[in-house]
């Protein structure tokens, strides 16, 4: 029984890290450099589908697997970056909503390299000792830690103001010759090689890879999480997912005690709540909790 | 004698109407040059043609320099600007989100500070830009340079700021002295012409405010519906008929 529970809420715990590095990370795109990623779903996904197929299709070594994965995030994403840097911000938003959706329906309809809703199976651990799940969990939590580090110091550096710079006034900021389109797209870059990198972590966690891991409701979680922590600070996304997904995906279902005929009501009000708590939070404070809060008289 | 901007055939119209048709210029042969003319003449088009911040029909703008001719038209904004070409802009403009130090570290960065694995420098970076900062602080008289810049007047010098901070070799001014205080006009093209000096900068001046124009500029040139009707002294294009029917003889008398 204990053993259970620990392994049930190892799982649950890694995925809980997983979204706060993806809000992190969403948090550099967006909330720095101001670049409308609504396609979060689509590079986690391509790096934990690319990683499961490498290393259980084509059999490469488990390392090389990771490396390869993360290189093919990579290079779709410099090709996306180079079609969407210098479009407006609805461009950019529905391009990388399609190339999202593109995934997910790649993943269920091309059978031959990823078993579709059968399920990819299974992706372990690195170490396949007693204590995979719980070494997975922590090299999840370092390399998040590491990425927010990283986004707590980067913005105190001339890259961070650049990209800052870039956000709020664009042509300004390149009349003061700062070339905006090549730091956008490098930016974007590392994020997304990121996002997937991450995915090449989750894969063992969930072990079956399914499609309906990799539904838009991974990119809209990350997203709301990002808003009501607070796009603009490097701490926005711990604290959003530690308010919204820790709490569902962890809190209720570890410990409050659900009849399973109620199962299903749970995800129901889990979307309501997160659904007032945006609006709540761009009504009362847009730049989320850590932001600061709305000035009188302003917009 | 410092770069000048050579100007051949440019052409630029919106929706069927020729805004700016220049068949022939050459800019800041001399220190301090400046750009007048009535409302909608085409000058802050002119200047943002130069500045690559928008592409001509047809025609070139070409920057000399060292006897060398650099093809810009084409360029993009920022790499002009690197090259040395900067305005300051006629409408306020500013980053929301900086503050007024961060905006002036914003123009000191260059390349090799600004990249996604620089996590480090920023104690050197900010010691070594802190002298220079200190300096446009006091001279702009910025009360806190760790607020953001609030009124319109610390906007437009901050705009003005900024861009001196980048040394260029070609400064345009479209409207300096618009939302400033006028006791700081003054000051403000004082220090301009300091810095002109100094680094060796080049000016080119639009500005409504004529007495400013006559008093600081050593040639003028007169633009109007579009094209450049003429360019002199300060006292030629002062006295000119043709400049005192189209320009002043409305409202600038
Ligand atoms: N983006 C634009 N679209 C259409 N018309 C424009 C645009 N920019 C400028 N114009 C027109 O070009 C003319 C010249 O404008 P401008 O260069 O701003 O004049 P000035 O700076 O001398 O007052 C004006 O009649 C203006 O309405
Ligand atoms: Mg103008």
């Amino acid at each position: 029984m204990f053993d259970l529970l620990t392994s049930y809420t190892l799982f649950s715990l890694s995925t809980v890290m997983g979204f706060v590095a993806l809000a992190t990370l969403l948090h550099l795109q967006f909330g720095l450099a101001g670049i409308v990623n609504f396609g979060v779903v689509g590079f986690w996904g391509l790096g934990m589908y690319a990683f499961g197929v490498l290393l259980i299709q084509f059999e490469v070594p488990y390392p090389l697997a990771m490396l390869l994965a993360v290189a093919i995030v990579a290079a779709v994403s410099l090709l996306i970056g180079w079609v969407i840097v210098d479009l407006n911000d609805q461009a950019v938003l529905v391009a990388t909503l399609a190339f999202g959706t593109i995934v997910t329906s790649l993943v269920t309809t091309e059978k031959w390299l990823t078993e579709g809703v059968v399920g990819l199976g299974s992706v372990p651990y690195p170490v396949e000792t007693g204590d995979g799940a719980l070494w997975q969990f922590v090299v999840l939590t370092a390399v998040t830690a590491a990425i927010v580090i990283y986004a707590a110091r980067i913005a105190k550096t001339p890259y961070g103001r650049l990209l800052a710079a870039k956000r709020d006034n664009e042509p300004l900021a390149r009349g003061l010759g700062k070339n905006t389109s090549r730091h956008k797209l490098t930016i974007f870059v590392i994020t997304c090689a990121l996002m997937g990198f991450v995915g090449t972590l989750s894969a063992p966690v969930h072990r079956f890879l399914t499609p309906d891991l990799i539904g838009p409701g991974v990119t809209f979680s990350a997203w709301i999480a990002l808003i009501v922590g607070g796009k603009r600070h490097p701490l926005g996304g711990v604290l959003g997912v530690a308010l919204t997904i820790f709490v569902f995906d962890f809190v209720i279902e570890t410990y409050v005690p659900v009849p399973s005929e109620h199962a299903a009501t749970v995800t129901v009000i889990k979307t309501i709540v997160y659904g007032v708590t945006l609006i709540v939070a761009l009504m009362f404070r847009p730049l989320g909790l850590l932001g600061p809060g709305r000035k009188r008289g302003s917009r | 004698m410092g770069d000048t901007i050579e100007v051949n055939g440019l052409r630029k119209s919106y929706g069927g109407r020729v805004v700016n048709e220049i068949p022939r210029l050459t800019l800041s042969e001399h220190r301090i040059e400046g750009l007048i003319g009535p409302n909608g003449a085409g000058k802050t088009t002119l200047m943002s043609l130069i500045t690559g911040r928008i592409r001509p029909d047809t025609g070139s703008v070409r920057l000399l320099r060292d006897g060398a001719a650099i093809e810009i038209t084409g360029m993009s904004l920022n790499r002009v600007a690197r090259l040395g070409v900067v305005r300051t802009n006629q409408k306020i403009q500013d980053f929301e989100s900086l503050t007024i130090e961060d905006s002036m570290l914003l123009s000191l960065a260059t390349d090799r500070d600004e990249g996604p694995g620089r996590l480090f420098g920023e104690r050197d970076f900010r010691e070594r830009c802190d002298p220079i900062i200190a300096d446009y602080v006091a001279a702009m008289k910025f009360a806190d340079r760790s607020a953001h810049a609030l009124s319109a007047g610390e906007k437009k010098l901050l705009d003005i700021v900024r861009c001196l901070l980048l040394e260029p070799k070609i400064l345009l001014m479209d409207e300096p002295t618009v939302g400033l205080p006028t006791e700081q006009t003054d000051e403000v093209m004082a220090l301009v012409s300091r810095v002109a000096e100094r680094q060796d900068m080049k000016v080119v001046i639009i500005e409504h405010d004529l007495d400013l124009i006559w008093k600081v500029c050593e040639h003028v040139h007169f633009m109007a519906d579009g094209q450049i009707l003429l360019h002199g002294t300060p006292e030629e294009v002062r006295t000119n008929r043709l400049v005192r029917d189209k320009y002043m003889g409305e409202s600038h008398a």
